[in-house]
């Protein structure tokens, strides 16, 4: 079960609205190594975790990842506000809106929908816990180079804030990872 | 450097544990995105 807090975990700012990025930022609601592919995949290998402190690691982090796709569809909301049907046309955005206008949808960059396949779940905690840690160290990246992307001082504070949970994410995954080894140890030997 | 730590199996990934040290006060901790200092790693943007 979950509570909703009706407010961004962190500030959604942006100093102007710009098509081009929302276009690039897009990637991180349902791109490969976006929120939604990151919360759906902590909270679909959480059933199969050996150990309690695993299994709620990955119900805590997939819930604090759905607050960062909250987060993504704010900044690319505001960064496509105002926009003329020419000025999208311009920045390439022209086949999306004629499918959603300027609503939320999950794509990548390119426009390609969200997929399942974006994610594994395999039933085996090492394995799993593997793809989460990379998973973290491959959205880190995507927040990097989007930032390189940018101009603008107030989406890049609210990527670097994202970009740094994908750090302490990391950190938590691979305590998790090393709980998770200990305990199949054990469990050879006795 | 390649000396092989007795504790250390080969074929397995190791992620030292974090031990509570020191931490920044909420408001500083939520604006960096962690609490913990010697877990802040800031990007440096690339300039080509």
């Amino acid at each position: 079960m979950w509570f909703y807090e009706k407010k961004l975990q962190y500030p959604a700012k942006v100093g102007r609205a710009n098509l081009q990025m929302a276009k690039f930022l897009i990637t991180q609601y349902g791109g490969p190594d976006g929120e939604l592919a990151a919360s759906m995949r902590y909270l679909t290998q959480r059933y199969t975790m050996p150990v309690p402190q695993a299994k709620g690691l990955l119900t805590d982090i997939g819930t604090e990842e759905l607050a960062h796709l909250e987060i993504i569809a704010t900044l690319v909301y505001k960064l496509m506000d105002g926009a003329s049907v020419d000025e999208i046309k311009r920045a390439g955005l022209g086949a999306y809106y004629a499918d959603h206008d300027k609503a939320l949808y999950l794509v990548n960059g390119e426009g390609v929908p969200w997929t399942a396949a974006y994610i594994q779940s395999k039933g085996d905690p090492i394995a799993d816990l593997h793809e989460d840690m990379a998973a973290e160290e491959k959205a880190r990246a995507t927040y990097e180079w989007l930032i390189n992307l940018s101009d603008d001082p107030d989406l890049n504070d609210t990527l670097r804030f994202l970009r740094q949970r994908e750090v302490v994410h990391f950190q938590r995954f691979g305590e998790a990872l090393q709980i998770v080894q200990n305990y199949l140890d054990c469990k050879k030997v006795y | 450097m390649y000396e092989m730590n007795q504790n250390l199996r080969l074929a397995r990934a190791y992620v030292p544990f974090q031990v509570f040290s020191q931490r920044w006060e909420p408001l500083e901790g939520l604006m960096k995105g962690t609490i913990f200092p010697e877990l802040y790693f800031p990007y440096k943007r690339r300039e080509y």
